[in-house]
């Protein structure tokens, strides 16, 4: 390992940035914060993002380590401690001057902060912390922060971070421990899911103590639709029964906080029978008094490295949304970094298009009432190249269709393509005072060159056409390639989230 | 037929509405029209209408109580955008409002509620592009920001800015319409004119270099995946119209 001292603050960032770009999760959503006289920053639920680099990912926040160095092995990854590359770290006040600067020149909404493990998770975890208190008190920021929890950390460290972040991650990595154990020897299911198990019941937990519902809000649609997978579920998350072998053995964070006098002592060393840590010199009662995680948990998982099945990474994400109320699953797309022979050899072009149809199918589960085995099975197990997931679930389930615009209820037209939950919303809406017809609905944002197969307004299709799987399928092949193979050809318009949110009209 | 015109602000165009309406003539024997009014059509009165705060009010009332709260928002944000013929726009739209009452917004198969439902959505996404896109340079103590929207969205965008920073100096400059929203630290923000010689001196803040440009820059280089490269998707995403003034596209001044 290369070791320099003396990295100027540029050469850092250069450094830093560029090991922290393979987490895709880069969303300020998630939490409405107004700002106040003597602080910096606000936050908008529906995120902002701030500009688009030249891989066509949006910029919405300063995604750094803190540190490249790790004491971890993971194949698939560039900080792996048998790598030869060059290391830095920065101080926290280094974190903290360019969050700060960055954000008054309205170049990001907030930080996010991850880090390689550095000396043990509990180390880390404190520098991360330290950050994170001086960003929020001495700097007095107000606006998004996004934090890593470090798995093997002490639970105090992670509460504490909790406290001071909007959003909370743990990677999952990959979706099955063998996967993990061949990719990441240092890593277990089991260690992973502990903190995201914590982060989740602490969350719910203080949710309930405020007058919230245990569990996240879900968008508008969500709560309109009744049948999907966040509903049913009943209860609260903690007490769920956990099917799938994940563990389930952590108590919330909040009460293993310990109490208030040993929390102002700071930075001395508090001994909690594992090892040493300190928590952030000064963290007071007023830091525990912040909303836990409000922005909610997320997690990321990588595609591609590994033989797991789309049926199988879905049914993983749905079970993770249900079991840890999770915000967000992300997905990336692996990039060959490391010569091994575990993994794609180097020059492998990422799966782009199967990522994008997993985070299709992502928005179908959160938003449109759909569950995983309704898009694949175990005899379907990966997404049609050519269809995107709700087309091809259109073209399998012809019986229902066409539907009535004027009569058909919400769920019902939420699953016609072409058609998204504003523009469904509109729909209900507005029929209530006259008929529909087709030029009405493409003023709502009705994409007509999906639905018109599906649709009939006052009893009547668009165009005469078969309802035939083979023949509708050509054409929906047809408006899909253009999009296909820009995605794959990295040309026009890639993966983005925005583009998401066009697909679906849940922008304005 | 008879034209009512004003000039080109909210509390004019509010006021223009409230005399057209209390001049009895029946609405299918007016129209209202921004000014300047470039061709005088041949057998119409043009009547001219002064801004004035309290019909303007009045106007704002009615709407939000007899009609709604979103009625009003897609009213005002349609004020600013830059169809021609939106003052006209909204005043059918006021019509029908003022007749159906608070179902008005939902009514999408009239077409006087969908215009205002278009034009309101085009200024509002564009307002959110200038949460997106503005980048304010240091200069001193003030922070600067210079866009060019084509939709009036600064007063808009500036009251997200107020939220955001709410201690700090910095103002936002649309270079096209010479207007400035103004923000002293710990106060108010508001709108201001400015002469031809101030917009010429302000627009030199916008070469205003420091550590945070550069940092900034070498940033945005190394965020961005190579094996990703996709440079169509970004231009879809962040248009060149809108990288203008951004920090991260403009070639460094001195090097
Ligand atoms: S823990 Fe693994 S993935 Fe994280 S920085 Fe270290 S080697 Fe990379």
């Amino acid at each position: 390992m290369e070791i320099r001292s003396g990295l100027t603050l540029q050469e850092k960032l250069h450094i830093l940035a560029d090991a922290a770009k393979y987490d895709v999760a880069c969303t300020s959503s998630g939490v409405d914060r107004r700002g106040r006289e003597g602080y910096l920053g606000n936050s908008v639920a529906a995120g902002i993002c701030h500009s688009f680099a030249a891989d066509g990912r949006c910029i919405s926040l300063l995604k750094i380590l803190l540190t490249n160095h790790c004491i971890y092995d993971c194949k698939y990854c560039l900080n792996r401690v048998s790598n030869d590359t060059l290391r830095a770290a920065f101080t926290p006040r280094e974190v903290c001057e360019l969050t700060v600067e960055f954000y008054k020149r309205n170049y990001i909404e907030g930080l996010f902060l991850s880090s390689g493990v550095w000396k043990s998770p509990a180390y880390t975890m404190e520098r991360i912390c330290e950050a994170l208190y001086l960003l929020r008190n001495e700097y007095r920021f107000n606006g998004y922060i996004h934090v890593k929890a470090i798995p093997g950390a002490p639970d105090e460290l992670l509460a504490a971070a909790g406290y001071l972040a909007d959003r909370m991650s743990v990677n999952l990595e990959l979706p099955t421990g063998e996967s993990l154990r061949k990719l990441a020897p240092n890593k277990t299911h089991k260690a992973i899911l502990r903190p995201m198990r914590m982060v989740s019941d602490t969350i719910a937990e203080h949710r309930l103590a405020i007058g919230k519902s245990a569990q996240m809000e879900r968008s508008r649609s969500t709560q309109r639709l009744g049948g999907g997978i966040f509903s049913g579920a009943g209860g609260r998350i903690g007490e769920r029964a956990d099917q799938s072998g994940f563990v389930g053995d952590a108590r919330p964070l909040k009460a293993q906080m310990p109490a208030e006098d040993l929390v102002v002592r700071g930075s001395q060393p508090v001994n909690a029978g594992r090892e040493s840590f300190s928590l952030p010199a000064g963290l007071r009662r007023r830091d525990l008094q912040r909303p836990f995680v409000p922005a909610g948990q997320s997690t990321q998982m990588i595609i591609g490295a590994t033989p797991e099945t789309d049926y199988h990474l879905l049914k993983t994400t749905q079970h993770l949304y249900q079991t840890y109320d999770l915000k967000r699953v992300f997905f990336s797309a692996y990039v060959p970094l490391n010569e091994d022979s575990a993994l794609p050899a180097l020059g492998t072009p990422p799966p782009l298009l199967r990522e994008h149809r997993l985070y299709q199918a992502d928005w179908l589960l959160r938003f449109y009432g759909f569950h995983a085995d309704e898009l694949l099975s175990e005899e379907r197990p990966d997404f049609n190249e050519l269809l995107d997931p709700k087309c091809d679930w259109a073209l399998r389930h012809l019986e229902l269709f066409p539907v009535e615009i004027n009569s058909a209820d919400y769920s019902t037209i939420l699953r016609i393509p072409g058609i998204g939950p504003k523009s469904a919303l509109r729909i209900v809406q507005s029929r209530r005072y006259g008929k529909l017809d087709f030029p009405h609905l493409k003023k709502m944002g009705v994409v007509l060159k999906r639905a018109h197969y599906f649709i009939t307004c006052g009893g009547r299709m668009m165009y005469p056409t078969p309802i035939e799987e083979r023949y509708i399928a050509r054409q929906l092949i047809g408006v899909n390639e253009k999009e296909n193979w820009q995605i794959r050809h990295g040309s026009k318009t890639g993966f983005r989230q925005l583009s998401l949110f066009e697909d679906f009209q849940l922008g304005a | 037929m008879t034209v009512f015109t004003c000039e080109d602000t909210f509390e004019a165009m509010m006021t223009c509405i409230y005399d057209a309406w209390a001049s009895r003539l029946g609405h299918d024997n007016l129209r209202l029209q921004l000014e300047p009014v470039w061709q005088q059509g041949l057998f119409c009165t043009y009547v001219h209408v002064d801004a004035d705060f309290s019909k303007a009010a009045k106007v704002v009332r009615s709407i939000q109580r007899k009609i709604s709260y979103e009625a009003y928002r897609q009213v005002f944000l349609a004020a600013m955008s830059f169809e021609p013929d939106r003052l006209d726009a909204i005043y059918r739209f006021l019509v029908l409002g003022f007749a159906s009452g608070r179902k008005l917004t939902q009514m999408m198969s009239r077409p006087e509620v969908v215009w205002i439902f278009e034009l309101s959505r085009k200024a509002n996404t564009e307002a959110n592009y200038f949460r997106e896109f503005t980048r304010f340079s240091q200069v001193g103590q003030v922070y600067v920001a210079h866009i060019e929207p084509k939709c009036n969205v600064t007063a808009i965008s500036a009251a997200h800015f107020a939220d955001r920073m709410p201690s700090e100096h910095w103002m936002m400059i649309d270079d096209n319409r010479q207007i400035a929203a103004v923000h002293p630290k710990d106060q108010a923000y508001y709108m201001t004119r400015l002469t031809g010689e101030e917009l010429k001196q302000l627009r030199k803040t916008e070469e205003e270099e420091d550590i945070y440009t550069d940092l900034w820059r070498e940033f945005f280089e190394s965020i961005a995946i190579e094996a990703r490269r996709n440079s169509e998707c970004q231009r879809n995403n962040m248009p060149l119209w809108y990288r203008k003034h951004a920090t991260e596209f403009q070639r460094r001044a001195r090097q």
